[in-house]
């Protein structure tokens, strides 16, 4: 149910930001109507201070958002499903030395970490914002894989697979991946959320996306400024942003209670 | 060799354990503070010529960078920051030429008390929740307001409370000494902005482990010689579900001053996370590494003291933690 319900409202907020790569009602930058016209049929989400479209500029932004959280949780993925495959499944000193590591980064607030990491490339630009995030979600990752692998290591398919003279290499991405879906799948939509959200907050700070790219963040610090002209533009943009964190973290919630159900 | 040590006395043990603890912490810091001050020294380039300006002359330049000590050598400077720390020199600001501790005293107030606002907040609030919540089926209220980021519900609160309402000035932070409740009223409201997704964050964890410590064995024997449900609740559950929750309690203290950058730069909150901010954009390193190293030593106190509390509540971490830590 809850999976269903969080699938549709993805799915949706997906097509829409598809659709803005390719037609907008209005072109997102140009100055198509009076200033802070109210939404009307016209303008559904009404106008910004210079008489853009909201509506147009929101879809461009979702999907600027979209692209960026993607990436950067599967930045995060790859590299944390590597170092924690890696720990997990041989142990030793290895693992003890950079478990140590990684409790001490995630101990320290993921978004403060992400905002040093900007501050050092250079603020301003999708890219910083990309690897500063996509690094910052690496120790969450690999801690999560390295228990489950730990836990997977001695079963007896393992065991079975090295008789038969598989490599560790095989081993670990043949056998072992696959058996990770469980915990894997959950912690990739609480990443992306995170991911919204830490740009969102860049982005809206300043240091994260920069015009001419508009994410959600970017243009909620926009709207921040006509607030009593145009409040619907900081609720039509702030919406959007509630309702994707909404919808992926239904789909988080509904994976892992079907994934104890299949236990 | 455990042995030996279960045959300490309880207290012994757990004293050994805390004090290892606090003896952790500096050296995390200096860690800290050394893998930033690195980090800046290799990205920093010339900040003398870029405070000047490209229209300085050498012998300026020259000056300005014996003045702030650049012309030393990386180590001979690093340990005079790590000395001037301690001793409470945090250096001197790029951008404004002051002592960057006179810059931040009333930042470091104004940012503690929005954290420590919210967070009584978030306790007061989703611990009864948290217990309640056992019972409700559903969970998609924590879901939603999980989805809140706190600069939209800044945003929002700004808007209703401060111009509709007028209950504050969203942007003007009334002085925290001479106009203390106003300011409180400010800070309060930002806290609210904080508090809102880690309240729903804490509620679901709570109500996780008070399920799953309802379906554990003892539960069950409780409950069949004779217990009522809510008794077994009120005297065994709670006591095993606070040792997570207070875990989970000292993470969001640490993370808030995360958060709460944010939430200073939407309701013009003058705190560190703020000052932070603007450093940033004005590349002002001595700043940015006194804050750091300060928001270090936050989530450093933070974790203690989850660890205290926990070691106070529950006797078997005592024991455990003693048998490790020999």
């Amino acid at each position: 149910m809850k999976l269903k319900a969080g699938l549709i409202i993805t799915a949706f907020l997906l097509i829409v930001a598809l659709v803005g790569l390719f037609w907008t009602p209005y072109s997102p930058t140009a100055m198509v109507s009076a200033r802070f016209t109210k939404p009307c049929a016209e303008h559904l989400f009404g106008t910004d201070n210079f008489g853009r479209d909201i509506l147009s500029r929101a879809m461009k932004g979702l999907g600027t958002t979209f692209v960026i959280a993607f990436t950067t949780v599967l930045i995060g993925a790859v590299a944390g499903t590597l170092v924690g495959s890696v720990t997990g499944y041989y142990g030793g000193m290895t693992d003890h030395i950079l478990m140590r590591f990684n409790d001490a980064v995630t101990a320290f607030p993921t978004f403060l970490l992400a905002l040093l990491i900007v501050s050092l490339v250079g603020p301003g630009g999708r890219y910083s914002v990309i690897l500063a995030l996509g690094l910052v979600f690496i120790p969450g990752f690999a801690r999560v894989m390295r228990s489950e692998y730990a836990s997977l290591r001695n079963r007896n398919f393992v065991t079975n697979a090295r008789l038969m003279g598989a490599g560790d290499a095989r081993i670990l991405f043949i056998y072992l991946l696959p058996n990770t879906v469980r915990v894997f799948l959950p912690a990739f939509t609480i990443g992306f959320n995170n991911a919204v959200l830490a740009e969102a907050g860049l982005s809206f700070l300043g240091i994260g996306v920069t015009p001419p790219d508009a994410s959600l963040g970017y243009m909620l610090a926009e709207a921040q400024g006509m607030l009593a002209a145009a409040p619907w533009y900081a609720l039509f943009t702030g919406a959007v942003i509630v309702l994707l964190v909404f919808g992926v973290g239904l789909i988080g919630e509904g994976l892992q209670n079907f994934m104890g159900e299949v236990e | 060799m455990s042995l030996l040590c279960v045959g300490n006395s309880e207290d012994k043990t757990a004293l050994k354990a805390v004090l290892k603890k606090l003896l952790v912490l500096p050296v995390t810091m200096i860690l800290v503070s050394f893998l930033t001050f690195a980090a800046f020294e290799a990205v920093s380039g010339d900040p003398a010529r870029t405070m000047l300006g490209t229209e300085a002359t050498e012998e300026q330049v020259q000056s300005l960078r014996q003045e702030l000590g650049l012309d030393r050598p990386f180590a001979q400077r690093y340990f005079r920051w790590l000395g001037g720390f301690f001793s409470g020199d945090l250096g001197i600001s790029y951008s404004y030429r002051q002592p960057v501790r006179d810059l931040i005293g009333s930042k470091l107030l104004i940012t503690l008390l929005l954290s420590l606002i919210s967070f009584t907040l978030i306790t007061v609030v989703s611990l009864p929740l948290g217990v309640i919540s056992y019972r409700w089926k559903t969970t998609v209220f924590n879901q939603l307001f999980m989805a809140f980021p706190p600069f939209f519900t800044g945003i929002l609160i700004s808007w209703v409370f401060g111009i509709i309402f007028r209950l504050f000035t969203p942007g003007a932070f009334p002085d925290i000494y001479t106009d203390t409740g106003r300011a409180l009223v400010h800070l309060f409201f930002g806290s609210i902005c904080l508090a809102v997704p880690r309240i729903a964050m804490t509620v679901r964890m709570l109500r996780s482990t008070v399920v799953s410590e309802m379906n554990k064995a003892y539960v069950r024997t409780a409950i069949s010689r004779g217990n009522d449900r809510q008794g077994v609740l009120k005297r065994h559950v709670l006591k095993n579900s606070l040792v997570s929750a207070v875990s989970f309690l000292g993470q969001t203290l640490a993370e808030l001053v995360g958060a709460g950058i944010v939430v200073e730069q939407v309701l013009g909150i003058p705190g560190l996370g703020r000052f932070l901010v603007t450093s940033i954009l004005h590349r002002d390193y001595p700043v940015i590494q006194a804050i750091v190293v300060i928001l270090a030593l936050w989530v450093g106190l933070a974790g203690v003291l989850a660890d205290l509390i926990n070691q106070a509540i529950d006797p078997r971490l005592r024991i455990r933690q003693g048998v490790v830590s020999a």
